[in-house]
């Protein structure tokens, strides 16, 4: 372990949550270049904007249409988080959550409760097709990126600020290097610190983004918010986007099945 | 003549073979109470729900964190 290095630090908001940057041998500008990067690829992404690319697709009643490298990307990683978890993290649940009320983003208000119909969510890959810098998606269907767009964009951040850095978007994040003191960079997880290297994590909760009985973790099986009997799960695994999916995925099946899915998953998990 | 000593010596390998490896095998039996892979080096309350589990990839520290894994 070698004596622990000044790590540089940067704090936003943006994505609609909290964001934090680490850095060892990086520099402030290095980061407040991250803070601009994640800005502006979430407005690329966000379904809430009429400028965003997202919108256009949503909206695009089964046409083909063009995209960026980087939103081809997310709807890949969409594609394999939705394989990863056997049909359970679902992007296609876009229609479910605005039937609950989550048309625009909390911090223009809270969501009103509507009693709109809800369905399960279509199996995603029949709806959505992406090809090199396009895609397409079935007349009828919406996608929503949320938790999928934060845990990616730490992971790529991460690749992009330096060789010991930390990137934290709404508590999806990714640690990369020794950290400060080489022995792993201490994130707080649960009651319990740990010292991540090269690893990701993130929590699932259906205890924030709430509004009367209503929240925003749609079971695609249903169309419904969750009832799986768990309200909160955190997960490290090997990278940030795995651990949105992992967590996620553990939250909805329940407190029947998530041991066993973080078991075979995770590299360490708290289930509530 | 030497034909045959070799068929015989074949022969006699293989069988040789055969019943050092039964008698290993027999020897080695698996054992069902042996431990779980990767061992889970701290658990608390077995995983259930309330517990944290972590796996040997992942170490514990006593320091202060610089950021933590919330709900979003």
């Amino acid at each position: 372990m070698r004596p622990n290095t000044a790590v540089q630090a940067h704090h936003f908001e943006a994505l609609g949550t909290n964001c934090s940057l680490f850095g060892v041998d990086v520099s402030s500008a290095d980061l407040l270049r991250g803070e601009f990067w994640v800005r502006e690829l979430g407005a690329r992404v966000t379904r809430f904007s009429e400028r965003s690319e997202l919108w256009v697709l949503n909206r695009s009643k089964g046409d083909w249409v063009d995209i960026s490298l980087e939103m081809e990307s997310l709807l890949r990683e969409a594609v394999r988080a939705y394989r990863l978890s056997a049909g359970l993290v679902n992007v296609a649940v876009l229609p479910s959550m605005i039937a609950i009320g989550y048309t625009r983003s909390l911090g223009e208000g809270v969501p009103i409760a509507t009693a709109g119909e809800s369905r399960p969510a279509p199996v995603l890959t029949d709806v959505l097709t992406v090809q090199k810098r396009r895609a397409r998606l079935e007349p009828g269907c919406g996608i929503d990126l949320g938790g999928i767009a934060k845990g990616w964009m730490a992971d790529r951040l991460a690749e992009q600020l330096g060789r010991n850095v930390l990137a934290n978007l709404g508590g999806d994040l990714r640690a990369a290097g020794p950290g400060p003191a080489g022995d792993g960079w201490p994130v707080g997880f649960a009651a319990t610190t740990v010292m991540l290297c090269n690893q990701g994590a993130a929590t699932s909760s259906v205890r924030r983004r709430r509004w009367g009985e209503v929240h925003h973790l749609i079971d695609p099986r249903t169309g419904q918010p969750s009832r799986s009997g768990l309200e909160e799960v955190s997960v490290v695994t090997a990278t940030g986007c795995d651990a949105e999916v992992v967590a996620k995925t553990a939250l909805l099946l329940g407190p029947g099945l998530a041991t066993a899915y973080c078991a075979a998953h995770a590299q360490a998990w708290w289930l509530q | 003549m030497r034909s045959f000593l070799l068929k015989l010596g074949a022969t006699l390998l293989t069988l040789g073979t055969t019943v050092a490896s039964a008698v290993y095998v027999t020897a080695h039996l698996k054992n069902p109470s042996a431990p779980l892979q990767p061992a889970v080096l701290a658990s608390q309350q077995g995983g259930q729900v309330g517990g944290v589990t972590i796996t040997p990839g992942v170490r514990q520290g006593d320091v202060q964190p610089v950021t933590s894994t919330y709900a979003s």
